[in-house]
């Protein structure tokens, strides 16, 4: 593991060397911008407030904006991280280097969790508003925001594990992108199938809709930790496998 | 330093590399030569510890590539065939972080990534981009990483090819210079380049180690090679006796005739074997010495390692080989 921090910092400094990160954190900005001024001219139109939706349930839970962003964002975050390396051949420099294939897998990957960390940070601002002009529960605040580094940590581990499958960046893209939107899409089946059965209670589980709209109120349920931890684990786990079985191919 | 036995690696029904067996110690340059295809680039590959063994064992300064990898990687420096990098980090980063990356304690850090620099020639582009860089540059920032971290065994994969002639003998000369302290292996199909810098040849052929030795004596082990005879007597007699002498092939006169002696070089069938071939060489002389003719001096020479090289990895299917000569010869 002691070759984990160069490789981490290298990785970091790829992402952000080259003009990808910043493209991704302007359209993402730009995309998640938008959607606060919605809610808030939302908010501000309704002279009685009705239920107990707030800014920060609605700006990260019952809602589209935030996954179709996270669709396009995740992918060409993780495209290059193997992919990349392959089609250049910079892996068999890497590969040669005294070190480990779990410390290659997870420095790419903390990488990858940094960036989007990064993209999320401008947001706090949002928070700082609404604190300077209305109360605030900082509590469920800081849960939306587990979820979020929950949701994109699950997500982002899929992406490094396409990437490992394959030397195209576009079908590492294509390959992240067609799983996320399955998941998805799977766990609205949690409205459409029928209460009461396996299947339903399956897709309730695996719901990324309904974990977010959880954790947009504050809820933090150990099952969906559990959940997430499954999900960055066993993909990282599959994508070490993969560097591994590179040798002998 | 290494100790390869018999080694095999197949990839699908493919047999790469086949049952090689080698040792290289330190002070040693071996140059692995063969055609496009032979199975070089893979060995070494193995040795670095890109690829896996299908069979055999490998060992790089005392440790197993299979079980002991990290380790064995730590004592090695690879350069790979096509040079990949980084392209958009700077000569110096690229080397610092390969420095830490293989290991080496901070506080060395700088002073070994200036040595590395100074040695494969690199000082003066340690603020460019790699991306930016001609060919020749890049193979010596390739260099100056594969022996940044100072590691016993040096391995470079075809360290010349792209280079003006200029820079080939500069990389040249470096590798003779590792030589002196490392275990370096180079591979090449360049003839010359072996004999400029390998003090060891080893050939593959098929994936097959067809030869090994210093580069001398792989041209003793050309059958075309000629006799050198210095004979006393007129020169177009002498050819003539010679070349009477059945399966001689040819009989050129070498450089100009004496006073009273020629020194002329005698070449023979090279299907012959080393046997047979010294017998030819006993009755060339017996004729001429019955013909009246005085033999002052007989010299086997080496031939060039072109024709041994040639002859050795040709040799390996010799049935495929008459087949087709007797097909074309065919009606």
């Amino acid at each position: 593991m002691t070759t984990f921090w160069p490789l981490f910092k290298r990785e970091l400094f790829a992402f952000f060397v080259t003009p990808l990160a910043w493209v991704l954190i302007v359209v993402f900005l730009l995309v998640q911008g938008m959607h606060f001024y919605l809610l808030i001219d939302h908010f501000t139109s309704q002279a009685v407030p009705t239920g107990d939706e707030t800014p920060i349930s609605a700006f990260f839970g019952n809602t589209v904006l935030l996954y179709l962003v996270l669709f396009v964002v995740i992918p060409a975050l993780t495209m290059r991280l193997f992919a990349e390396e392959r089609r250049s051949g910079t892996i068999e420099m890497l590969l040669t280097a005294p070190v480990s294939s779990a410390s290659v897998v997870l420095a790419k990957y903390a990488a990858a969790v940094t960036t989007y960390g990064a993209m999320w940070l401008p947001t706090l601002l949002y928070v700082v508003i609404l604190r300077r002009t209305g109360t605030l529960d900082l509590r469920v605040t800081a849960s939306a925001y587990l979820g979020v580094l929950l949701v994109g940590a699950g997500y982002l581990s899929l992406g490094v594990c396409a990437s490992a499958v394959t030397r195209s960046q576009l079908i590492a893209t294509s390959l992240t992108s067609l799983v996320l939107v399955s998941l998805f899409i799977v766990g609205l089946g949690e409205f459409v199938v029928r209460q009461g059965t396996t299947a339903q209670a399956i897709c309730a589980y695996v719901s990324v809709w309904g974990h977010m709209n959880d954790f947009a109120s504050g809820i933090v349920d150990s099952r969906r930790i559990v959940f997430y931890g499954t999900m960055i684990a066993l993909p990282l786990f599959v994508a070490t496998r993969v560097v591994d079985a590179w040798k002998w191919g | 330093m290494i100790t390869v036995s018999h080694l095999s690696k197949r990839y699908g029904s493919r047999l790469a590399i086949d049952d090689v067996s080698f040792e290289v110690a330190k002070g040693e340059v071996v140059g692995f030569l063969g055609p496009n295809g032979a199975g070089k680039s893979t060995t070494l590959r193995i040795l670095a510890g890109f690829l896996g063994p299908t069979a055999g064992v490998v060992s790089i300064a005392g440790h197993d590539v299979v079980t002991d990898p990290i380790e064995a990687r730590r004592s090695i420096g690879y350069m790979p065939e096509s040079v990949p990098l980084y392209p958009e980090m700077r000569v110096v980063e690229y080397l610092r972080f390969r420095a830490e990356l293989k290991r080496v304690a901070r506080g060395r850090r700088s002073t070994y990534v200036d040595e590395a620099m100074s040695r494969a020639g690199v000082v003066d582009v340690a603020n460019r981009r790699i991306d930016q860089l001609s060919k020749g540059y890049r193979q010596r920032v390739g260099l100056a990483d594969a022996i940044v971290a100072k590691p016993p065994i040096v391995v470079l994969d075809e360290p010349t090819s792209g280079l003006d002639p200029n820079q080939i003998r500069d990389a040249r000369a470096v590798v003779r210079e590792l030589g002196r302290e490392h275990a370096v292996v180079i591979s090449t199909h360049v003839l010359s380049e072996v004999e400029a810098c390998a003090t060891r040849v080893i050939l593959l052929h098929r994936g097959k180690l067809v030869a090994e030795g210093p580069p001398a004596t792989l041209r003793t082990l050309c059958r075309s090679r000629p006799v050198a005879l210095t004979v006393r007597g007129d020169l177009a007699s002498v050819k003539n006796a010679i070349r009477s002498i059945p399966r001689v092939t040819g009989c050129e006169l070498e450089g100009k005739p004496a006073l009273e002696t020629c020194a002329i070089h005698v070449t023979f069938d090279p299907e012959l074997s080393s046997e047979q071939r010294g017998y030819l060489v006993e009755r060339c002389v017996a004729e001429l010495v019955t013909s009246g003719f005085g033999v002052r001096d007989v010299r086997e020479l080496g031939g060039s390692l072109e024709d041994a090289f040639a002859e050795l990895t040709r040799e390996v299917e010799p049935g495929v080989q008459r087949s087709r000569g007797r097909d074309s010869s065919a009606p």
